[in-house]
Order: structure tokens, then sequence, then C-alpha cells
């Protein structure tokens, strides 16, 4: 079920009119319901029931089971290991299959065996990559201590499929959100006002400006033998774009459901494309993605007694300073391939989005006393609003370079596309005709500069302080404008599939 | 062992793991009052305080403790 679609709009208006209308002590078996809809929706059969019965199950009993056992160290860590093998085991059987294949078609090619793999289709439920983590995170945080486990079996189900972050997260904490989640909700208006103007604003972001962005990427991405050099590049810089828009208006959308509900779910975005390195932007980018590698996988890693007899090994030999780091960047590799794979079993994600990250993080930490030296030879101030600058494009651009292998099809197809932009064409941006030929045309692109800029704006006065706050504070005219100004501008600008175009009607018959 | 004594051990600690002989730590000291003292280091701080006191934090310990006071408590309640 698609977050923008008349489904989805239909089935989140049904469970919100539920939810306040039956009694408050059965408000969670709601969203238990709703969740279960959802996760089925696309996808009914015994094999997807058994599925998320195979995640719940274990997880459900075995976190008891650690519990009862926090005082018998062995034994709970042996309940902890055997349930995060159930979960990632199922996790690695669906989705990660075809990635061992393909190694092993890669591999016997190598070896002139004169044999391939057949690849093989596995059918996953939706949010499979979300709830499997989130589990593994709760039966982790009650072996640490942090939480005791749910009793209830189906609360435990519920805080599983919470339906509204099944398709692009955020990641939830048992302890932040078990409260709200099984807790007694009044309607309020306000945050019903609230709720909806994120959605209408995510809903902005996904129609107006990222589907718009996808014509284009999609028109250059698929021939690329007719469109080469600035086509590509602009189409590049588009895609990172898109993916932004697309995946943090979901983020939005989801985020006003919840507020609606009355469930507050942790930021995932924070203004990525003003960070100054790729550092910084991570740190705005799927924000509890990170946390959750961190806080798992991470520190545990740089934790374990491997990392720390490598550390000492490594002092003894490198000097301290250097000696420490290595543990340090080795950990983070095995992070950024693991983030890599999480997005998707297959080797342009483990580079895109996964070991070029580590790349571009490992140059910046390891250059940064070289490039610190050059400024103050050269006398450059590096706070200058110009210097700054220079720092998030450079960022952006590092960004949307290893995006590319995000969108291709495969990596000689990532390599194919990177070749063709440096084919020297600059006239098509210039002559007036060229670049509308690209899936755009000149409405559409001015359409879309619009909306960018609409975007930007009102994300830099976001920084200053909570903006739907501010708006409600104005008075009624100021608000009413601006709530169906973003309505008409999403029915009429947004991009709704082929053969639907409304603007047409509206404004290029004239 | 006595809070003064723990204390004491720590700064030790802290000294060697920033490198910086100035360090003098308190129950309200936080990674904001040292400058080196990021989440990476963090991890190395804490193995360096297990092996000075020869015991483990556990990773939800890790985490959520606020301030060298709590990292403190941890210590001197796993004495007992």
């Amino acid at each position: 079920m698609s977050l923008t679609s008349l489904t989805f709009l239909f089935f989140g208006l049904m469970v919100l009119l539920i939810y306040f209308v039956v009694p408050k002590k059965i408000q969670w078996v709601v969203l238990l319901v709703s969740s279960v809809i959802f996760l089925f929706y696309d996808n009914l059969n015994v094999g997807t029931v058994i599925q998320a019965l195979v995640v719940l199950v274990p997880t459900y009993f075995l976190g008891m089971a650690i519990y009862k056992n926090k005082d018998d160290a062995k034994k709970s860590k042996r309940y902890l290991i055997l349930g995060i093998l159930i979960i990632l085991g199922q996790l690695i059987y669906l989705k990660y299959t075809n990635l061992f294949l393909v190694t092993g078609n890669h591999i016997l090619n190598l070896f002139k065996v004169d044999y391939q793999f057949g690849l093989v289709h596995r059918n996953s439920l939706v949010g499979i990559s979300y709830y499997s983590l989130i589990m593994i995170s709760y039966l982790t945080d009650i072996y640490r201590g942090l939480v005791e486990p749910q009793k209830n079996i189906f609360k435990c189900a519920l805080f599983m499929s919470y339906f509204p972050i099944l398709t692009s997260g955020p990641f939830i904490r048992y302890d932040a959100i078990e409260n709200e989640l099984y807790g007694k909700h009044k309607f309020d208006y306000k945050r019903m006002c609230r709720g909806l103007v994120r959605i209408l604003w995510g809903v902005f972001k996904i129609l107006v400006i990222s589907q718009r962005l996808g014509m284009f990427v999609d028109t250059v991405y698929g021939n690329l033998a007719k469109f080469d050099g600035f086509y590509t590049i602009i189409a590049i810089l588009f895609f990172t774009l898109q993916l932004y828009t697309n995946f943090s208006g979901s983020i939005d959308v989801i985020m006003g459901i919840s507020e609606i509900i009355g469930i507050k779910l942790p930021e995932n975005f924070t203004l990525p494309f003003f960070s100054r390195s790729i550092t910084e932007l991570w740190r705005n980018w799927h924000i509890t993605l990170g946390c959750w590698l961190k806080d798992y996988i991470f520190y545990p890693l740089l934790k374990s007694d491997f990392m720390q007899n490598l550390g000492k090994k490594c002092k003894e030999k490198f000097g301290k300073k250097t000696g420490k780091k290595i543990p340090m960047y080795l950990s983070m590799f095995i992070m950024w391939v693991l983030i890599g794979a999480w997005h998707e079993g297959a080797y342009t994600f483990i580079i895109g989005s996964g070991i070029l990250q580590f790349i571009y993080i490992f140059l910046e930490e390891t250059l940064a006393p070289v490039a610190e030296k050059v400024n103050k030879k050269l006398g450059i101030d590096t706070e200058k609003f110009s210097y700054k600058l220079y720092q998030m494009l450079r960022t952006y651009l590092l960004f949307s370079i290893a995006m590319i292998f995000f969108r291709a099809t495969s990596v000689t197809n990532a390599i194919h596309i990177m070749k063709n932009a440096f084919v020297w064409n600059p006239w098509v941006l210039f002559d007036r005709t060229s670049l509308y030929k690209a899936g755009l045309d000149m409405y559409d692109f001015r359409i879309l500069i619009y909306s960018l800029i609409i975007m930007f704006v009102v994300q830099l006065l976001a920084r200053r302080g909570d903006i739907r706050e501010k708006l409600f504070k104005q008075n009624i005219v100021f608000r009413w404008v601006c709530l169906y100004s973003l309505i008409f501008i999403i029915l009429i600008f947004g991009c709704y599939g082929p053969g639907y175009d409304p603007a047409a009607f509206i404004y290029r018959q004239f | 062992m006595e809070r003064e004594e723990v204390f004491e051990r720590l700064n030790n600690v802290f000294r060697d793991v920033f490198d910086d002989d100035s360090i003098v730590v308190n129950e309200n000291t936080t990674s904001n009052d040292i400058e080196d003292w990021d989440s990476l280091e963090h991890i190395n701080l804490i193995v360096a305080v297990e092996q000075e006191f020869g015991m483990k934090f556990n990773m939800g310990e890790v985490t959520t403790m606020k301030n060298v006071g709590d990292m403190v408590n941890i210590i001197l309640n796993r004495g007992k």
C-alpha cells in the first residue's frame, strides 16, 4: 500500500476514525488490527503469515526467558543469540540468497567453471528489514537490562508491526514508545491539525517534487545512449534530491499520522543537504538507522575482545594515536558494508550506500589535518559563508556520485552512467529546447524550481524553531491561505502517474 | 573501596586515554568537558576503566551513563 495512494488515504482515515471512537482501553487493539491488515494487504498467504510468526513467537518467548535468567549471564546470552539467529536467519534467507548466488556465479566464472546458479525470487513481507532489526533491538535491550519484556503477545505483535513505520521507518525503541503505543489517547484538535500539516507537507514533497524529479531521472537513466553529458550530470544530481524528497516525504506522512494518533516517533531527517561533510550528512540522514547500528553493531564490535586485542597490537606497532584508530576504522568498515547490505542485498547498494560512504568518511577524517594546514597557509577563513557553501556543494556532489550505484541496475550500469557524464555537451543547457526533451518540459522545470525553493526556505525557517507552531499562531486568514495553497499545489501540480495530469487542464491550455 | 579512591584511579585512566595530564574528573564531568571525548573515545575509555577495576560494564550502562558520577556508582555497585 503506497503512502500516497487513495487506498492508504482511505485506510488512514478509517483507522483514525475507529481509533478515537472505540473505548480507550482497546485503542491499541485497533492499531494492532490495522497493522495486521497493512502488513498482509498486498501479500497474504500461508508463507507470509509464517514469516511474521517466525519473528514474533521466538522473540516473545525468548524475551521472557532472557529476563527470567537475567542473573545467569551465560544462559541469558544464549537465549539472546538464539533469538538473533532466528530473526537474522530468516532475513538473510528471504532477502540475501541472491547476493550469495551472484557471488557464487562470479567465483565460478573466475575459475572458468561452466555452471551458473539460477537466481531465486522470494516473497517477503513489507517492512521485514525494519521489524527484524526492531525485534533484535528489543531482545538486546531486555538482555542489557534496559527494558522489561512485554507480557501480552498481542501487544508484542503491535510493537513489531506498528503500521506507520513498516514502509520507511523510523526505527523505534521499545522503551521510548511503550507507554504511548499501548496508552490511551484522547482526540486532540490541535494535534490533528499539526499532524495534517505534516502529512500534506510530506505529500507535497513526494508528489510535486520527487515524482517530477523521477520523470527526468527515469528518462535519462532509461536511455543512456540518447542522453549523455549534462543530461546525465543533472540526472545524477536530481536523483539524490528525488531520493531525499521521497524518503523524507514518506517519513513526514508517517510522523503526521502517528502524531494524530498521539504516538511520537523519533525524527529520521534533519536537513542533510546543509551538511558540510559526509560525516555530518549521515548524522542528518536516516538518523534512526545510524543510531541502531551504532548501539547494536558498532559499539559492541569496538568493545569486543578481538578489536581490543587488535587495538593493543596496533598500538605497540604504530604508536598510540594511529594504533587506536585501526580497530575503529575496521569496525566502521564492517558497519558501512552492513548499512549498504541492509538497503538491499545487491553489490550496487553495498558499494553506493556502504563502502563509498566509508571511503568518504575515512578520507575526511584522515585528510582533515592536511586540509587544516593548507587552509592556514592560504589564509582561508573556513567559517565564511563562501567556504561553507563550497563544503555543502562538495558534500552533495560526493553523495550524489555514491547514489549512482543506489539507482543503477548493476555495477557495470553505474560505471556506464559515470562515463556518460563525461561527454561534453554544455549547449543542451542553453539552447532552450534540448533540456526539455528528457521527460520534463519547461513548465515542469519551473514548477520544480519553485517547489524546491519553497521546500528549502521552509526547512531553513524550521531550523529556527517549530514552524507548525509558528503557523498556528498566525491570524486565521494567513493560516488558511497557507494550508489551502499547499492543498491546491498538491492537487494541481502533483504527478499522479501517466495519463493523469490535472495541471494540463488548468494552465497549459492558455 | 571509597568513592574518593575510585575518582583517583579514574583520573589516571582518563589522563592516559585522553593523553592529557591536566584532566581532573568529578561527579558532574561529562563528555562536554573533555575535548576529545566523543562516542569513539567513549568505548576506549570504557574498556580502559574495565581493565583498571577488573569489572565489565554491560552495553546498556555504556550507552546510558550520563556523567562520571554515574560511572562511579556502577563501579561501586559492582564491587559490593
